[in-house]
């Protein structure tokens, strides 16, 4: 089967390993804990009839762009950017730690994904601003690990993206 | 062709230092309340197995590599399931883990990127190994089984299999941080918010392991880059019963050497109590030293 590996990037309390729980096991916590290092998940999925494993690095978050480890990314076949939809700043970091992941492993496939988008109320990022940054290798959307709105889609167009195949 | 001549080999130097001068010690203690010892733990090094001493060939700096470090391993284990059975349970999932280990060893003996998740393949299932082994003393899973903490340093690396609630810390500057979590019922059910963590404390439940080995297993696996300086702690619940993160930190910081700190922890679990069991294993990451000061 083929294995690609795929980390989730971005700083602190953006969701990047509640994405995961609820990609990989549809579960959703509403306790904050903060990753230490690399957690390590897999996600066989079917893309286009073809099998593939995902193998989910989930980084530790850092407070600023400059922290990321860009060893961590080596070898990644895609990454997804997340940012916390509520918190500017962090959607903007997005933009720098792609430059930092480029410089490190090239331009691969990569999803950003805008999360928290069930705290309607609090929602800091307008629809231009997200879809201003697609690529052909890019692809942006809203996501919600507590609800689930958004993630198989941020998970399986990146799967379909990275083996070449039809986006999902 | 031209044979090599006998009286021109050469001796080669002695196996070239890891880029890592590490310091590692273990310590197991009964406590004061349990009649028997049902932790265990292993500290211990994989290396290449050939080792050339004499050769005809000119340069041997290519063959540096063969004697090199290819790992180091560290495991704690915490058996359950009554006095012989707890120990028998952690007492076989080290020893199937370790002898798994030795067995797949041609994996550790490079970090290529492309072969790195063989490595953690291969991990998973010395864990899963040790697993079978267990339950093959109780194959409905009602009887021993055990915690199991592992760390394999491939330096900087260090991948991480973590079962039930023995913990692993590292400590970077003043800053102790916990890569392990502990997999009991009671945070599984404050994760789902089913109780308080107040309750889970109060219930019990912090202590019902949520996966073990023997048992249910739920490996979690991780990876952690280190630094020089950092200092590795794994340890069975005995130490952290009576000894808060604050004080292992101060312990771990006060920067002697792996057994001394072992000792410290330990003594300082007794002295708060010693209600169970205690183990630890300190691997302080210190520089190499430099050619110059050999």
């Amino acid at each position: 089967m083929i294995q690609k590996k795929i980390c989730m990037v971005g700083v602190y309390g953006t969701g990047k390993t509640s994405l995961v729980q609820q990609f990989v096991h549809a579960k959703f916590s509403e306790r904050y804990h903060s990753t230490v290092g690399v957690k390590i998940d897999r996600k066989p999925v079917t893309v286009d009839g073809t099998d593939v494993n995902l193998l989910l690095w989930d980084l530790e978050g850092r407070d600023g762009v400059q922290d990321i480890q860009t060893s961590y990314l080596r070898g990644a076949s895609g990454i997804i950017y997340v940012a916390d939809g509520t918190r500017l700043e962090t959607f903007e970091q997005i933009l720098e730690l792609r430059v930092v992941a480029k410089k490190a492993i090239g331009d691969v496939p990569s999803v950003c994904a805008v999360n928290k988008v069930d705290l309607t109320e609090e929602w800091k990022i307008s629809d231009a601003q997200i879809e201003g940054l697609d690529a052909p290798t890019w692809h942006s959307l809203k996501t919600s690990a507590k609800t689930g709105a958004g993630v198989e889609e941020a998970f399986h167009w990146l799967a379909a993206t990275m083996i070449g195949g039809a986006e999902a | 062709m031209t044979e090599p001549d006998l009286d021109q080999t050469q001796p080669l130097d002695a196996v070239p230092e890891p880029p890592v001068r590490i310091d590692a010690y273990g310590i197991t203690d009964t406590g004061k309340v349990r009649q028997q010892n049902e932790d265990q733990f292993a500290v211990g090094r994989m290396t290449r197995s050939l080792e050339l001493t004499h050769t005809s060939l000119g340069t041997v700096s290519s063959l540096d590599r063969l004697g090199k470090t290819a790992a180091d391993i560290y495991i704690v284990a915490d058996g359950v399931g009554g006095v012989a059975g707890g120990q028998l349970a952690s007492g076989i999932a080290v020893e199937a883990l370790t002898e798994y280990l030795a067995q797949t060893a041609g994996c550790f003996y490079h970090t290529d990127i492309a072969l790195e998740h063989e490595l953690l393949e291969r991990l998973e299932q010395a864990a899963q190994h040790a697993h079978e082994r267990v339950r093959a003393f109780s194959p409905k899973g009602q009887g021993p089984a055990t915690t199991l903490t592992m760390v394999t340093l491939l330096w900087p690396r260090a991948y991480i299999v973590h079962i039930g609630d023995s913990r692993g810390y590292y400590l970077r500057g003043e800053r102790l941080r916990q890569f392990t979590r502990d997999q009991t019922m009671g945070e599984l059910l404050v994760d789902e918010g089913v109780v308080t963590e107040q309750q889970a404390r109060d219930s019990g439940l912090d202590n019902v392991l949520a996966s073990a080995v023997g048992a249910d297993i739920n490996p979690s696996i991780g990876l952690l880059d280190l630094q020089y300086d950092d200092t590795v702690l794994l340890c069975s619940d005995g130490l952290t019963k009576h000894v808060s993160d604050e004080e292992i930190s101060a312990f771990l910081q006060e920067g002697q050497d792996a057994a001394s700190t072992c000792r410290r922890l330990v003594d300082a679990a007794l002295e708060g109590g010693g209600t169970d069991n205690i183990t630890v294993v300190v691997a302080r990451m210190g520089r190499p030293a430099s050619p110059s000061s050999d």
